[in-house]
């Protein structure tokens, strides 16, 4: 469903801070697959996810949705098949607009805007039902400014929101990662509850090789702009921490140092 | 102050109300600082002049200035979104275009409108007397622009639009063109500073080049002034504020031209405006905090 | 807030000592008679008209248009009426902005003063349009009929008559010829977006040609362009002149700095000019303008419908030259030229 081919990223080309973000990368993901991305810092994983968002330009390869070449088209012209959260929450809501009117731009994602109400009654009563089933009470607090919501609310509302319009590919950058553990828990069920229910194929990066291991179907590690572990299947199932070390070890010849990554 | 006093600063305040409508859409709900309305105020009062002078009907005139207004906020738009010239920027070069642009459109500095029909005296019952039937017209004119911004903002599109103001990157990701958002949001907001100068043309006599001068600092102080007296998120209520404020910063002048009982003279008026509206924003606050102290 | 009026002058009343009857009561009476007389004489001067109440405005604070204004008062006092003693006097800037003009306006017309003066194109149109019934004297207009503020030169009929500062414009080009005799090229400085000028470099443009003369403008949008403008001129013209332009007055000494260093002789529409460094000025003096409008006034507050006053055109032109200005700027005037001038500075 999502096909990425021999894409190259380069970061301030021709100058003394050059960095080749992703070198080549290729990939292959099946509608439905809820794909973990792991790696160190600048291995590349948040501009894999910008890239196929559109949000940062290529130097080459090519990104496929559905069949469909997306390479040319702009961010908000792929908005229709792709979905994302980002890791901070101010940036994945608008923080002067209500729950109910972000909610509201979201629920005509990829559609076109006409002069239409933006929050109709009907859409209230499915917004607040949807709310409800978050449990955190936001439902009858549909006109409260969403600046108003704690991180983790904000990220569950974001996640909400993804999932009002059909799209075909979900985008997770790292959506825990600000959140305390008790809250990122809570959004990470959430996270699993919400693909299952709407069968999304999904991309989510984490900093956290545990985290990589328990959640979805496949895991990929990256380093340094390539792919250089992708198990799934059974054959995943039966991997621990460690086990994800020693392989990186043995194919990279050297040993991982992220502090972040092993204690994740 | 007299009768007269009052309702002239109505008058003007209504005006500049549609100019501070215009400034609230571009500074705060796009987040676009805007110096073209120096240019299109001008340029709307330009237009409808000239036309009105050769002979074409005032609403006719009125409608094609407020056309050309919004080309001109359209021109900065584009520079912006097509041509990467940071917002700013471009708005201050198109303002400095439109200076030669109107001198040519007006084809000298000044076009006088004080014989000439205008929606006012086309529209003035003969019962009542200009200085009174000037501020209704207007007061019309600006309630319903209000209610028809009022509802814009309320629709899917106007959403986009405001959504593109207060983070673009999450717009994007919504699907919104931030770009297309920009380029109707700055036309609508010029377009809105271009009827005020067609009217403000009809009103007071005629069209002057020089007349642009100042129009942004008079738009961001109604809607400073606006925001202090009436503190709200909700739409509806911002606009009602804005126009409120032209109106109490018209008022303030007023009161200034007529301040001579206590020595003061014509030099000081900038001066006394400056502190009737310094005090306006300071008092709130100070409300607040003595409420504050005595809970 | 209402203007408050000055309390009228006490009534004269002679008050003389009664002294012993017989020829001190011929003495005493002798003595009324010549205090009568006196009072009655030094009232004839001193009377005080009725109090009366004058608004002036300009749309900005600019040294011809302060002129203007104490031309005014001063034609005012002479006819005896005198600021806070039987004259309400006011006196209203528009700082350059033309929505203050029109509250100014406005706020005029609330007050219905006796007469309105004002002056410069904006601030008389905006107080044409804003007041129907009271009397307006425009003044240091140079095309009120095409500013619409009255249909004509002659009696208006309406409520509105003025002085214009419009200089005649053969007789400028007259007095070019005859300081520098071969020049062929003018060149002019003027602020584009002020009407007086662009009235004139029209006239100029089209009355040039029968002279066999030709016209190269440099326009100055602000003070500040005014010297880049002059320098614009060297070596494309013979003779730089210049109107009353706002812009040009304000930054003068930026021209006669061109007109010294390159030797282009400057010839300007305003006395005060001549006295800053050009060569020779047939122009009117703001103050006589004012004075004239001021007298216009009077006749006003004395009766007169202004509907009935047609409108004037300010003054005699005067010739003032500057010796010294010509010797630096090459040029030799003739004794005739010398003999008529006015005024020659050295």
């Amino acid at each position: 469903m999502l096909r990425v081919d021999d894409l190259y990223i380069t970061f301030n080309a021709g100058t003394p801070i050059e960095t080749r973000a992703l070198r080549g990368l290729s990939l292959d993901i099946p509608s439905g697959q809820f794909v973990t991305v792991i790696g160190s810092n600048g291995a590349g994983k948040s501009t894999l996810l910008n890239a196929i968002s559109g949000d940062l330009p290529i130097d080459s390869g090519r990104i496929e949705i559905d069949g469909v070449d997306v390479t040319p088209l702009a961010s908000w012209q792929r908005a229709r098949q792709v979905a994302r959260v980002f890791q901070d929450p101010l940036a994945g809501t608008c923080e002067d607009l209500t729950i109910e009117e972000n909610l509201a731009l979201a629920s005509m994602r990829g559609q076109r805007r006409g002069l239409g109400r933006a929050v109709r009654a009907d859409q209230r009563s499915d917004f607040r039902e949807r709310l409800a089933r978050l449990g955190l009470g936001l439902e009858a607090r549909l006109t409260d400014r969403i600046g108003l919501l704690s991180g983790g609310q904000r990220q569950a509302v974001s996640l909400l929101m993804a999932s009002l319009q059909p799209s075909r590919i979900l985008l997770l950058d790292e959506h825990t990662a600000a959140l305390d553990p008790r809250t990122a828990q809570f959004v990470l069920d959430l996270t699993a509850r919400i693909v299952a229910e709407n069968q999304l194929t999904a991309l989510m990066v984490t900093h956290s090789m545990r985290q990589a291991l328990d959640v979805g179907g496949r895991t990929l590690m990256l380093h340094q702009g390539e792919v250089i572990l992708d198990v799934a299947g059974a054959a995943r199932a039966e991997l621990d921490v460690p086990d994800l070390l020693g392989m990186f070890e043995k194919v990279r010849g050297e040993q991982l140092v992220d502090d972040v990554l092993l204690l994740g | 102050m007299s009768w007269f006093s009052f309702m002239g600063a109505l008058e003007i305040g209504l005006i500049f109300s549609l100019v501070a409508l215009g400034v609230l859409l571009s500074f705060r709900l796009l987040r676009f600082p805007d110096l073209t309305v120096d240019g299109s105020f001008p340029l709307g009062a330009a237009v409808a002049a000239t036309l009105i002078s050769a002979g074409v009907n005032p609403f006719l005139a009125t409608a094609l200035a407020v056309v050309a207004a919004a080309v001109a906020g359209l021109t900065t738009a584009l520079l912006h979104v097509k041509l990467r010239i940071m917002d700013l920027l471009a708005s201050i070069l198109v303002m400095i275009a439109l200076y030669s642009i109107n001198l040519r459109i007006m084809g000298r500095p000044n076009v006088p409108l004080i014989t000439e029909p205008t929606v006012f005296t086309l529209l003035q019952p003969a019962w009542l007397s200009d200085y009174i039937a000037r501020p209704l017209v207007l007061l019309v004119v600006v309630l319903v622009c209000r209610l028809l911004l009022d509802w814009f903002f309320a629709t899917q599109t106007g959403l986009a639009l405001r959504a593109t103001g207060a983070n673009p990157r999450m717009a994007r990701a919504q699907g919104v063109s931030t770009g297309r958002a920009i380029l109707g949001g700055m036309a609508l907001s010029n377009a809105l500073v271009g009827l005020a100068g067609a009217l403000f043309a009809q009103a007071q006599g005629g069209a002057d080049i020089s007349m642009g001068l100042g129009t942004i600092v008079i738009g961001l102080a109604a809607v400073i002034i606006g925001e202090s007296m009436l503190p709200s998120r909700r739409l509806p209520v911002i606009t009602l504020a804005v126009i409120l404020g032209a109106l109490v910063y018209r008022l303030f002048i007023a009161l200034a031209l007529n301040s001579d009982f206590i020595g003061l003279q014509a030099q000081d008026l900038n001066l006394v405006t400056a502190v009737l509206v310094t005090v306006a924003l300071v008092l709130p606050m100070l409300k607040r905090r003595l409420r504050a102290k005595g809970d | 807030m209402l203007n408050r009026r000055p309390a009228t002058p006490p009534s004269t009343s002679a008050r003389v000592a009664h002294r012993a009857p017989g020829a001190s009561r011929r003495r005493a009476l002798m003595l009324s008679a010549i205090m009568a007389g006196v009072l009655l004489g030094g009232a004839a001067v001193h009377a005080a008209p009725p109090p009366k109440s004058v608004a002036v405005t300009a749309i900005v604070e600019h040294p011809s248009l302060d002129m203007v204004r104490d031309g005014v008062r001063d034609a005012l006092k002479a006819a005896g009426y005198e600021a806070g003693k039987n004259l309400t006097w006011q006196y209203q800037s528009a700082q350059g902005n033309t929505a203050t003009a029109a509250q100014i306006a406005r706020k005029f017309a609330g007050d219905a003063p006796d007469v309105i003066v004002a002056i410069a194109t904006p601030s008389a149109q905006a107080v044409v349009a804003a007041v129907k019934t009271v009397p307006v004297v425009y003044s240091a207009v140079t095309d009120p009929v095409a500013a619409q503020l009255v249909p004509g030169m002659q009696a208006s009929g309406t409520n509105v008559t003025g002085v214009s500062d419009a200089l005649p414009v053969e007789q400028q080009i007259e007095l070019i010829r005859k300081v520098v005799p071969d020049a062929r090229r003018v060149g002019m400085v003027y602020n584009p977006g002020e009407a007086n000028s662009v009235a004139v470099v029209k006239q100029m443009q089209e009355l040039l040609p029968k002279f066999g003369m030709s016209l190269v403008e440099a326009a100055a949008p602000r003070t500040v362009d005014v010297g880049s403008a002059a320098r614009s001129l060297i070596g494309k013209v013979d003779v730089i002149y210049t109107s009353t332009d706002n812009n040009v007055i304000s930054a003068y000494e930026s021209l006669v700095k061109v007109g010294n260093d390159a030797r282009i002789p400057l010839i300007a529409s305003d006395t005060e000019s001549v006295q800053r460094g050009a060569v020779a000025a047939a122009g009117i003096n703001y103050r006589d303008v004012g004075l004239q409008t001021g007298r216009l006034v009077v006749r006003i507050l004395q009766g007169e419908k202004p509907g009935a006053i047609p409108s004037e055109t300010g003054g005699k032109p005067q010739l003032f030259l500057n010796a010294g200005a010509a010797q630096r700027q090459g040029v030799t005037l003739s004794d005739s030229l010398l003999k008529s001038a006015a005024k020659v500075i050295p």
